[in-house]
């Protein structure tokens, strides 16, 4: 276990440099950069007559007039060594300071409807499998298909609508008013924790029906299995046996899957952050390509890369431990 | 010698999306303590269900019909009527692994592939013989060492997939006999396996039951393998039991139609240049059981008129042997 986890730790990071690169390139192919931004912001509409010469200056005092290569090690040096990921130049102060707080309500939003969507569909989905054809298992599919045919803003417009009417109405946006610009006390958190649910079951939807599907579809193939059968021939108690044998196994497709999960998340939540006002990255992201600021959009989609890397690499030590077999083809 | 088991007007019905088929139909059969009842039949003839009903093991849209009497005298001698027991009930359990021991086919499928050998023996150990975990493993070991599989205490910490297909089978015949079964059920635990390795196993396990005192129930569509094996013999075609009696009796005088087939059809190395002579035609698909005899539409000496409209009832024509065929009931009411 210890040579395998080695070896993935070592893939993980020679993946997480090829991400650094890919995504400086993506950083780069948008035409123009800010140099052209920030000039014509600056001076459109004020009669100056702005020369070739005058955006070399803004590009040289940005430092984008060096190589790429140069540029490229400047900006991962910078992240690697001191944490600092650069100039925010629509903002005129530091990345870090514009992400601030943002990196981790995202990261709190994405955790806790990963988190529900395993809690919630796991167990549902072999329930389904160990009921199949039961009224209860056509009632969970139907629940399924509603969940992949509702669109994620609509779900949380109802949702925002029965919460206020039934839990009182504040519950958009992550905090209280009262918690909103206060520093941080286990009483923000609680607030936090009482807020977090409502994006993370929107988020979770979806995730949920198709999850609730693979999980039933394996697990109806591990039950069938002779194994299973054979553990039942010995007398394992049912409740016990279905964990120990078919669950084991049958999660696998969803362990696998994490590193998505992630990557689908996040792309679905700008448009719920919109509807219930929450404050997370990816809308960031967009203003930022939209602005050329190139810094703002790599930090924030190195994270992302980072941390569905990272992700797959949890899925994989998972994998391994679920099915001691995986380490064998290692 | 008193039965262990006995099984009475067995049938078995499944609803399936076709209508309900009875792939077992009114079999009866008994087990001694001690000795091996062969059960013989081609793939479909309801050995293995009929076998898995005992333990309840049968899926969900299977239903026994109401005339079956399933009755097992456990290890402290008393009786109870396997049919009855509730599912998920602590007695149904105790006699599932603890009284009746199951093998099957496929060595490598009956282990779960995540968890080692010792895992799963030690899982056995502990629910049925009470052992803490150290000395379940101490057992388990023990057992591995008993099947003759070399470097137990390093083996049982193997998965399954790291062991032979001969040193799987090993390993399962030693998890359920660690459960300490007084019958075992042994579902075709050969056919998988190399011939070499077959006759290994063979000889293992006919060695244990006559250690062990066990019953057993051997279910095998080789004959040969029978005459090696089995005391009694049942050969099943369609769900219903065609001919029993002592094993070497059947198999050197087979009365049966089917049975002859079916020992015809060995292949033997003293007629090598001979053709194969398998049993003709295919088995019936069990939604279109044939009427009358459920053999003769394969049966070259059928009668027409009688075999194709009744079916025979069964008819002991030489001692201590069965037959369900027209073409011995015709003699036995001649006689009578």
């Amino acid at each position: 276990m210890l040579r395998f986890t080695l070896e993935r730790l070592v893939g993980m990071v020679i993946t997480m440099l090829l991400v650094s690169v890919m995504v400086f390139l993506i950083m780069e192919l948008p035409p123009g950069d800010y140099a052209d931004r920030y000039a014509f912001r600056k001076y459109s509409g004020t009669g100056v007559n702005v020369t070739e010469a005058d955006i070399e200056a803004i590009r040289r005092d940005l430092g984008l007039d060096k190589p790429m290569l140069l540029r490229y090690f400047d900006w991962i040096g910078g992240i690697v060594l001191r944490g600092d990921f650069g100039q925010a130049f629509a903002f005129e102060t530091s990345v870090a300071k514009v992400i601030g707080d943002k990196v981790w309500l995202t990261a709190g939003i994405l955790f806790s409807t990963l988190l529900l969507t395993y809690i919630v569909s796991i167990p549902i989905g072999i329930f389904a499998a160990v009921r199949r054809g039961s009224a209860v298992d056509y009632g969970l599919t139907v629940f399924s298909y509603l969940g992949l045919a509702l669109p994620n803003f609509l779900l949380a417009l109802v949702m925002l609508y029965f919460a206020n009417r039934w839990f009182g109405a504040d519950i958009g946006g992550l905090f209280s008013d009262q918690y909103r610009d206060a520093s941080w006390s286990v009483g923000k958190v609680w607030d936090l924790i009482k807020h977090l649910w409502l994006p993370a079951v929107v988020l979770a939807w979806s995730a949920v029906a198709i999850q609730i599907q693979t999980v039933r579809a394996t697990m109806s193939d591990e039950l069938n299995k002779l194994s299973v059968t054979a553990a039942r021939a010995r007398g394992v108690p049912e409740l016990r046996l279905l964990i120990k044998y078919p669950t084991r196994l049958a999660i696998n497709p969803v362990v696998s899957t994490i590193g998505f999960d992630v990557n689908r998340i996040f792309s679905e939540l700008p448009i719920v952050a919109v509807v219930l006002g929450l404050t997370e990255l990816g809308e960031l992201l967009l203003r930022a390509y939209l602005d050329l600021d190139m810094n703002v959009a790599g930090a924030i989609l190195l994270m992302l890369t980072f941390t569905i890397v990272f992700m797959n690499f949890v899925s994989d030590l998972l994998l391994a431990w679920l099915d001691p077999r995986i380490k064998l083809g290692a | 010698m008193p039965k262990m088991l006995t099984v009475e007007n067995l049938s078995i019905s499944f609803r399936t999306s076709e209508g309900v088929i009875t792939p077992v139909h009114d079999v009866t059969f008994g087990v001694e303590a001690g000795r091996t009842l062969g059960l013989v039949g081609e793939s479909g003839s309801g050995k293995s269900i009929s076998t898995k009903a005992l333990m309840q093991l049968l899926p969900g849209n299977a239903s026994l019909s109401g005339e079956t009497r399933m009755t097992y005298t456990d290890k402290a001698g008393k009786e109870i009527a396997l049919g009855r027991l509730k599912t998920g009930s602590k007695e149904l359990r105790r006699i599932r692994g603890g009284e009746i021991g199951m093998i099957f086919q496929e060595p490598m499928a009956s282990f779960s592939p995540v968890y080692t050998i010792g895992n799963q023996m030690m899982e056995a150990i502990m629910l049925h013989r009470g052992l803490k975990k150290r000395a379940a493993r101490e057992y388990a070991i023990e057992m591995l060492n008993k099947v003759g599989i070399s470097n137990a205490s390093a083996r049982v910490d193997q998965y399954p997939h790291e062991l032979s297909g001969g040193m799987r089978q090993r390993a399962m015949i030693a998890l359920t006999l660690s459960a300490g079964p007084a019958l075992l059920i042994a579902d075709e635990p050969t056919t998988a396996l190399d011939v070499t390795i077959q006759a290994q196993v063979l000889d293992l396990m006919r060695d244990l039951q006559r250690d062990l005192g066990m019953g057993m129930i051997f279910i095998t569509h080789d004959l040969g393998v029978i005459a090696q094996i089995a005391d009694d013999v049942a050969v099943m075609y369609l769900g219903t039991i065609v001919e029993r009696g002592p094993a070497r009796d059947v198999i050197r005088n087979p009365q049966h139609p089917y049975t002859q087939g079916l020992l015809d059809a060995i292949p033997s190395v003293e007629h090598l240049h001979d053709r194969l002579k398998p049993v003709p035609g295919d088995i019936p698909s069990p939604t279109a059981r044939p009427t009358g005899c459920p053999f003769h539409t394969r049966c070259a000496q059928a009668i027409a008129g009688t075999c194709d409209v009744t079916a025979p009832t069964e008819v002991s024509t030489i001692p201590g042997r069965a037959v369900r065929c027209w073409l011995h009931s015709d003699k036995d009411r001649n006689a009578a």
